[in-house]
């Protein structure tokens, strides 16, 4: 697929700092780049991946064809794992989750559900995050036009209300946030969420959080078995899972791992379920165990924990996305299942 | 957040003491039983994962309702930044180290922020165990965050090691006009519970330095202190020391 250059030849070129100039300061989804931003890697990066892009880009457009509804099949999970272009991804997430059907057989649905009384507890919990939602994002600001602000407003209040056991849960914020910049439509992104938080998650957002707690355990059970050295890291410093993951299964990667790199692993979880999301915690775990099991105490597990959601690593999605598939070896949804059932039991146990 | 419920998931983390063969009773139990032993290194100097010396390091925890500023205290305590408006909701919970010098010693401070929406708590509370100092929060410029304050408390007597220092602070205290909960509301409710109290402003910067350091000072006090000195007395410093500043105090 994509060469990977050796990361030593990569600064004997030319030392023009140019690619600052070149390199927009916000990217392609209104995020504003970080100070710290390598603008020369990236550009380096984006030669190569714009390749691929340009490629995929084709292959999409003779599959599709113009048509709006596609089959899923090994073909489709195929190119799904290869990347979605961006101009079909809204149009694949919809089709491949189910929102795009249950969008056709609600019509009227996502409006009534704004135009019906409001709770005012929800709206003031939604209010609190509204203004903590991606503020270096230009789509959110205030003053942009359209301002995506009000649209995640109006999104999370039909969601809280349509699915009232959930209500509100940080972290429903951020996905909400994604859903709109990709789709740029309210009733989608509603529809999207549904899916999302309805059928292709676990119960992570209820008061409870037992789905949160359950797979944050079940990954803990996938470490010991395919990361042993790791999982005595964690063992000899007292680390709960919690501590570390909680916020990659919770905001589904959103602000851990880079957007082009979140983008890549929704497609798969859109497509083929939330059995990628451990595919992803367990290639970083795998993939970093080395400098994992250097930690010396519990803040330092935490620290590195960090530090192997940076890095070229993870910033070039298209072989961290082959990575995901190749690294953690094989992994059914059979064991999850599986692991699922005897965590949250463990885990109901403990509570009662 | 049920009480009954609290005191029953406290009691299944001390539970499978005896079973070390499975996973996670393994780890909740070693987390539980980590709390000022695993930290305080009273003797000789350490390194911190960000190779800065210090002699002698607590853990403290910032707790209150969602939106009250718990990130943006840290924040501006860590690095003197208050930076309107790019600040995101914490989900989960976080951490941050500060070395301060107290008397000649070095304090490193690991400073854990928390997300503040109560289901979060189930997940968070197993740290209180752990924790040698609460800064719990409160909005002056929201009600709810400070009738709140009652139910956190309770939580942290449910939840936290007995002797925790806790402090309690009225945060945004610059929103003059924003204000709903008077000082003196702030006041008198750490009277009743027996806490330290002060307003802050990550914002202008107001009392942060010294909420952190005071609790610094506290926890310095009670690790080294020889048995017949008399008690660090927290609010008498704090109140000083506001004195002193010329601020808030008319």
């Amino acid at each position: 697929m994509e060469k990977k250059k050796n990361k030593a030849t990569k600064w004997t070129g030319s030392p023009d700092g140019g690619a600052k100039d070149r390199v927009d300061s916000v990217d392609p989804y209104g995020f504003a780049r970080s100070e710290d931003f390598d603008y020369e890697s990236y550009e380096e990066l984006m030669s190569e991946y714009l390749v691929v892009l340009t490629r995929r880009s084709i292959k999409w457009s003779k599959l599709l064809k113009g048509k709006s509804k596609v089959e899923k099949n090994l073909k489709l999970k195929r190119y799904v794992r290869k990347g979605i272009p961006n101009e079909h991804r809204a149009q694949i997430w919809m089709t491949a989750s189910g929102a795009q059907e249950q969008l056709e057989k609600n019509p009227d649905y996502y409006q009534s559900l704004l135009q019906a009384q409001h709770d005012p507890k929800l709206v003031e919990t939604i209010c609190t995050d509204l203004n903590r939602t991606f503020p270096d994002n230009v789509q959110f600001h205030k003053t942009s036009s359209p301002c995506l602000q009000k649209a995640l407003h109006n999104v999370l209040l039909a969601y809280g209300h349509h699915n009232p056991a959930v209500g509100y849960c940080q972290g429903m914020n951020f996905i909400a946030g994604y859903l709109l910049i990709i789709t740029k439509d309210e009733e989608k992104s509603f529809w999207l969420m549904d899916a999302l938080l309805g059928r292709i998650l676990p119960d992570y957002y209820s008061p409870a959080m037992l789905g949160l707690k359950t797979d944050q355990e079940v990954l803990g059970e996938l470490v010991k078995v395919k990361v042993p050295t790791v999982w005595q890291t964690m063992v000899e410093h007292n680390v709960m899972w919690t501590l570390v993951v909680s916020r990659w299964f919770i905001c589904l990667y959103i602000d851990i791992l880079p957007v082009e790199t979140v983008l890549r692993i929704w497609d798969c979880l859109f497509y083929e379920g939330s059995k990628i999301l451990f595919r992803v915690a367990l290639t970083l775990i795998h993939h970093n165990q080395a400098l994992i099991q250097q930690a010396q105490s519990l803040p330092d597990v935490c620290q590195n924990f960090k530090q192997i959601t940076r890095g070229p690593f993870v910033d070039e999605c298209h072989t961290f996305m082959q990575k995901i598939f190749t690294e953690p070896g094989s992994l059914s949804m059979a064991t999850i299942t599986k692991l699922r059932e005897t965590c949250r039991a463990r885990i109901i146990a403990e509570e009662s | 957040m049920s009480r009954k419920k609290a005191v029953k998931a406290k009691g299944s983390s001390k539970s499978p003491k005896p079973s070390p063969c499975s996973g996670r009773s393994g780890k909740g139990l070693a987390a539980a039983a980590a709390p000022s032993g695993g930290l305080v290194y009273p003797s000789r100097p350490s390194i911190s994962n960000s190779g800065e010396f210090y002699d002698i390091a607590f853990k403290v925890m910032l707790v209150g309702d969602s939106g009250v500023g718990k990130t943006c205290l840290l924040v501006r305590f860590k690095d003197g930044a208050f930076l309107a408006g790019s600040f995101i909701s914490t989900v989960g919970i976080d951490f941050r180290n500060k070395v301060l010098n107290i008397d000649a010693l070095k304090v490193k401070l690991q400073i854990w922020d928390t997300a503040g929406q109560e289901r979060f708590r189930s997940v968070t509370h197993a740290y209180y165990r752990d924790a040698h100092a609460l800064l719990l929060l409160y909005d002056v410029t929201n009600k709810r965050s400070f009738d709140n304050i009652r139910a956190w408390l309770t939580e942290i007597h449910e939840y936290a090691q007995q002797d925790v220092v806790v402090m309690l602070l009225g945060n945004k205290a610059d929103s003059t006009h924003d204000r709903v909960v008077k000082r003196e509301e702030g006041e008198k409710l750490a009277k009743e519970f027996g806490v330290p109290f002060m307003e802050t402003s990550a914002k202008s910067g107001l009392n942060v330095e010294l909420a952190f350091t005071a609790v610094a000072k506290e926890l310095k006090h009670r690790t080294t202190k020889e048995p017949d000195e008399p008690k660090f007395q927290l609010q008498e410093y704090v109140d000083k020391e506001m004195r002193t500043a010329g601020c808030c105090r008319s």
